[in-house]
Formats: structure tokens, C-alpha cells, sequence
């Protein structure tokens, strides 16, 4: 359905069509230069690079407590994963131990993060795809969570709460009660979903069998996250290289079966049922003790050497790649970001699809803008 | 044919069952908060402008060196022995750099804080220079521009909103430690 032969027929003019950088169904300042032959795409160019900010350079002149408010800016929509990704790296470094209690408070938040990203997902998917009630519904309980993580550490966006060698601060009996709360309202939530959009017979013409990727493709290009997952590739950096005592949780890795835009989109929606079961145990056997590991100073000189961690950030296997002199700054920070590796798909899928369908193929990768330029 | 009628009972039903949905929001209250006459108060962890104590600061300078973005500058007084006086003789946070981060608020050896961030999320400037605000002993007021190349102070004639700044932490202080 979504490969068309160009015209056999009759030989067209190439159009081209530039898509962005201000483009609303975009996501974000992401050029697209589209080359058309009638409605048929024959050349697809993603063009990044609108939201540099040179992040891995400006950490070396900053201390590591410092570059974890810059990470914050990578990925803005879970910027939870990404302060774990640096602070794992840091701590590998430093060889540092992280009490239970930190680490299942990151857990928490994490999970939470890749709830309130996956809805912010699936309201401007529906969006892009001309629904736009979902939006609303989606935006409702995301704000939720960006209210519990306001009372938490006081940020709704840029958290900067996983810190090196810890969290920076403990929940409250109140904010538990509150989480406990969100979640009980959540569940019944995912099925309205279910009924508004995943199952919706235009939502499913638009989505299903569109913008294909095989497994053999979706691994050779290097995908990662739910774009691979809906290909029905089973790798999950939780479960194949546990961090952070993912491994002492039990949670299933929804996969898709096509790899079509709607595989990508639903394994997504399975993912956010998984986080709730996982959010729920961790606070549930939440161990009392510190939250943040001793020995650990406020301008941190790891010895000599290299590190490198990676999460299951909201939108793939989020790489840090940290390099110390022994100086207070780190020598060099390197950032394997999924929606960079994930962007570059779309010159291969987008060609010989038809032009309705690329804010749909685009919208499917869920990519963020501010972690592919970083 | 009845696969025609088939599909068209089926996606009727997916319809009905979505508009259902929405049926059922309806009657349940709004949460939309209409903004500017109705506001919503932050929590009280909330990281809103940064404040300042200039009374109180000994102006050792931890927070600036906590500084991810290098946006607090200030300069001690100097005493009749031509040393350096544990009190500051400007204090000036470029809010226009500032990421939110907390981190000079936690370096702050005192207790309260003499630098924290309040609960205020209204930050509107009419030009770059009104985002550096500074802060001197005597003077009740923020929102003097410091002018970092001149070393000078510049009162921008009432093109920025003067706002007095709580001397203690009240109500817009920080609730943790």
C-alpha cells in the first residue's frame, strides 16, 4: 500500500517540496526536501541542525554536577533518562555506589517520564493525523505528571533530579498518595484511547501498512525504541543490560508484528501499561535508606578513564560516552541519541510513498528536534 | 456485499464508541485554568526567578561557581585595610542565561538560602538588558540593570517593572531543609 511505482505511464517533471523547519506537524524545526514525481516521493532529505546547541562541547568546560542541567535540554519532553544516562557514566567512573532507595526513585521517574512522553506522542500523532480530540485527553493526564514532578523537584520540563551519586530529593508520603492517585485515574484512561484513536477505522487506514520497515532494515539502519520494537525486534536496554535495578522488575516488552506506523504507534501505547506496572512496584517495595550515596563532592574528579552507559530512554538507547582527564570537567561527552539514529530512516521509507502519508511516516518516529541536534 | 455492510456497521461502531468518549468528558468539569484572570499557585518546590538576599550574603561565591551557565556575577565590598569585606557591593543574576537548575540555591551554605528560587513564573522583559537584575546593599529594590563592560549601574527608566524583593523567606520561600 505504501510503495507506488512512480507513473509508470507517462514521465513527470520532479517537483520539489521543501517540508519545514516551520512546519507544525514536524515536531519541531526539522527540514524535510521532499523530490515529488506526481504525488510519489522519489528523494526524501531530512535537514537537521536548526537546534545546535553544541551541548557535548559546552560540557567541557563545565563540572559534572553542572552538565546534568545541560542534558535536560537533549531530549525535553523525558528529560528523566537523560540525566540517568550522564549520571550512570559519571558514576561509572567514579566508581560509585547508589543506594536502593536512588535507584528506585529513578525507576519512578523514568517510567513516569516515558508515560508522560508517550502521551504527548500519541495526542499529536492523532493531531498530525487530523483527530484531535485524543490531544486533549492525552494532554490532560500528561499535565499530571508534570504536576507531580513540580512538587517533587520542582521543574515541569528541565528536572535536573537524578543527580550524580543520587536524586535530588526524597518523595514525600503526600506525593506517593498523589502518584498512587494518578495512577488509579491513568488505568481506565488507556482503553479510552484504545476507543478514540488506536482502533478507530480512519485512524487505521491512515497508519496501518504505512511507512513499513522490515526487521532486517530496522536493525541495519540502527533503530532503537519503540520504532524498532514495532518491527517486532525484541531489544529493550531494560531487560538486555538492566541499569539502575530494572532487572528486579517484572514487565513484559510489547512488540509490534509489520513494523507499519500503526505497530509503532501501539507498541507505545502497550509501553505506558508496562510503566504503570512498573511505577506501581517500585513504590510499592520502595526500600528506605539515603538517596544520595556518600563520598560523593560537590566538584566530582573522576580518575583517568572512559565510560560509557546507555538507557532506554522514551525514544530509544540513549548512549553516553564519557571521557575524563581527572580534571573536574570531562574531557569529552559523546551522545548516541535515538531520535538522531531514528531520524535517518526516513530518506529510505519516505521514497515511493505518496505525499500524503510523510506526516504520518514522521509523526510514527517520534523524534525530538532538541535531542537530534543536540 | 455483506462485506460492505460488514465494514460500514463495523467503523460506525468504532465511531459511536469514540464519540462516547467524548460524551462523557462533556458532562464532566472543565480543567482547563483561563490564565490571566485565574492563576494557578506553583508548589512550593517550584523553581521560579531567583531571589536574593543581599543583608544577609557573604558573597564567598559558591553559587556562582555552581553555575552551570555562568549567569551570576558580584563583587565584595572592600574595607578601610583595602581587603575584601565578607559582604557583597553588587550581586547581579543575568536571568536571561539562567536555567533553572537549582544548583546555586543548594550550594548556598546559609540557612534559608540567601539565593533561592521563588515561586514567580512571570518573567517578562521589553529588552535584554532588563535581564540582568542586581542587587545592592541599602536598596529594598531589584531590577537595576548592571552594565557587566562598564561596571556600571543604569536605571532604565521605568522600562522595568520594579519589584521589591522579600527580605526574609516568607511565603515564597523554600520548604526543603
Amino acid at each position: 500500500m505504501s510503495k507506488v511505482d512512480a507513473f509508470p505511464g507517462g514521465k513527470f517533471d520532479q517537483l520539489f517540496v521543501n517540508l519545514g523547519p516551520q512546519h507544525p506537524s514536524t515536531h519541531g524545526v526539522l527540514r524535510v526536501g521532499l523530490t515529488l514525481e506526481g504525488e510519489v516521493i522519489t528523494k526524501a532529505e531530512p535537514d537537521i541542525g536548526y537546534l545546535h546547541r553544541g551541548t557535548s562541547k559546552l560540557a567541557e568546560a563545565r563540572g559534572y554536577h553542572q552538565c546534568v542541567a545541560l542534558t535536560d535540554r537533549w531530549d525535553y519532553v523525558s528529560a528523566m533518562p537523560n540525566n540517568l544516562a550522564l549520571c550512570l557514566a559519571a558514576e561509572k567512573l567514579l566508581g560509585v555506589e547508589i543506594p536502593p532507595r536512588a535507584q528506585h526513585l529513578r525507576v519512578v521517574m523514568c517510567e513516569l517520564n516515558r508515560i508522560a512522553s508517550h502521551l504527548l506522542f500519541l495526542g499529536t500523532y492523532g493531531i498530525d493525523l487530523g483527530a484531535f480530540t485524543p490531544f486533549l485527553h492525552a494532554f490532560r493526564e500528561r499535565e499530571m505528571i508534570l504536576d507531580l514532578y513540580e512538587m517533587l523537584c520542582g521543574a515541569r520540563l528541565t528536572y535536573n533530579y537524578i543527580r550524580i551519586g543520587g536524586v535530588m530529593a526524597d518523595i514525600s508520603p503526600e506525593w506517593a498518595s498523589k502518584t498512587g492517585e494518578f495512577l488509579g485515574f491513568f488505568k481506565p484512561r488507556m482503553k479510552e484511547y484504545d476507543d478514540l484513536l488506536s482502533f478507530n477505522p480512519i485512524f487505521l487506514a491512515r497508519t496501518q501498512g504505512v511507512g513499513l520497515i522490515s526487521k532486517e532494515a530496522a536493525v541495519d539502519w540502527g533503530l532503537s525504541g519503540p520504532n524498532l520494537r514495532g518491527s517486532g525486534v525484541d531489544y529493550d536496554v531494560r531487560k538486555s543490560d538492566p541499569y539502575s535495578g530494572y532487572d528486579r522488575f517484572d514487565f513484559s516488552v510489547p512488540l509490534g508484528k509489520a513494523g507499519s506506523c500503526w505497530d509503532r504507534y501501539y507498541c507505545r501505547a502497550l509501553e505506558m501499561r508496562q510503566s504503570v506496572r512498573i511505577v506501581e512496584a517500585a513504590l510499592a517495595g520502595l526500600p528506605e535508606g539515603d538517596i544520595v550515596a556518600k563520598g560523593v563532592a560537590k566538584t566530582v574528579k573522576p580518575p583517568p578513564g572512559e565510560a560509557y552507559a546507555h538507557v532506554e530512554a522514551s525514544r530509544g538507547d540513549l548512549g553516553i560516552y564519557l571521557v575524563s582527564d581527572g580534571g573536574p570537567s570531562p574531557y569529552r561527552l559523546h551522545v548516541r541519541a535515538p531520535s538522531f539514529v531514528n531520524l535517518a530512516i526516513l530518506q529510505e521509507m519516505l521514497v515511493g510513498c505518496k505525499v500524503a502519508d510523510v506526516v504520518a511516516i514522521l509523526g510514527s518516529i517520534d523524534i525530538v528536534l532538541g535531542e537530534t541536534d543536540r | 456485499m455483506t462485506g460492505y455492510f460488514h465494514r460500514i456497521a463495523r467503523d460506525s461502531w468504532a465511531v459511536c464508541k469514540g464519540m462516547w468518549v467524548t460524551l462523557r468528558t462533556l458532562v464532566k468539569p472543565s480543567i482547563t485554568v483561563q490564565y490571566p484572570t485565574e492563576k494557578l499557585t506553583p508548589e512550593p518546590m517550584f523553581r521560579g526567578v531567583l531571589l536574593y538576599d543581599v543583608e544577609r550574603c557573604t558573597a564567598c561565591g559558591l553559587c556562582a561557581k555552581a553555575c552551570p551557565s555562568n549567569c551570576i556575577s558580584l563583587q565584595n565590598q572592600v574595607n578601610e585595610a583595602g581587603k575584601r569585606a565578607p559582604k557583597a557591593a553588587w550581586y547581579a543574576i543575568d536571568l536571561g542565561r539562567c536555567s533553572w537548575c537549582r544548583l546555586c540555591e543548594e550550594s548556598c551554605p546559609f540557612k534559608p538560602k540567601v539565593v533561592w528560587h521563588s515561586i514567580d513564573y512571570e518573567l517578562v522583559f521589553w529588552s535584554r538588558d532588563e535581564m540582568v537584575r542586581c542587587w545592592k546593599p541599602g536598596t529594598p529594590l531589584a531590577g537595576w540593570v548592571h552594565d557587566p563592560k562598564k561596571d556600571a549601574f543604569r536605571d532604565p527608566s521605568g522600562q522595568v517593572v520594579i519589584q521589591e524583593v522579600p527580605a526574609r523567606h516568607d511565603e515564597k520561600g523554600p520548604k526543603h531543609d
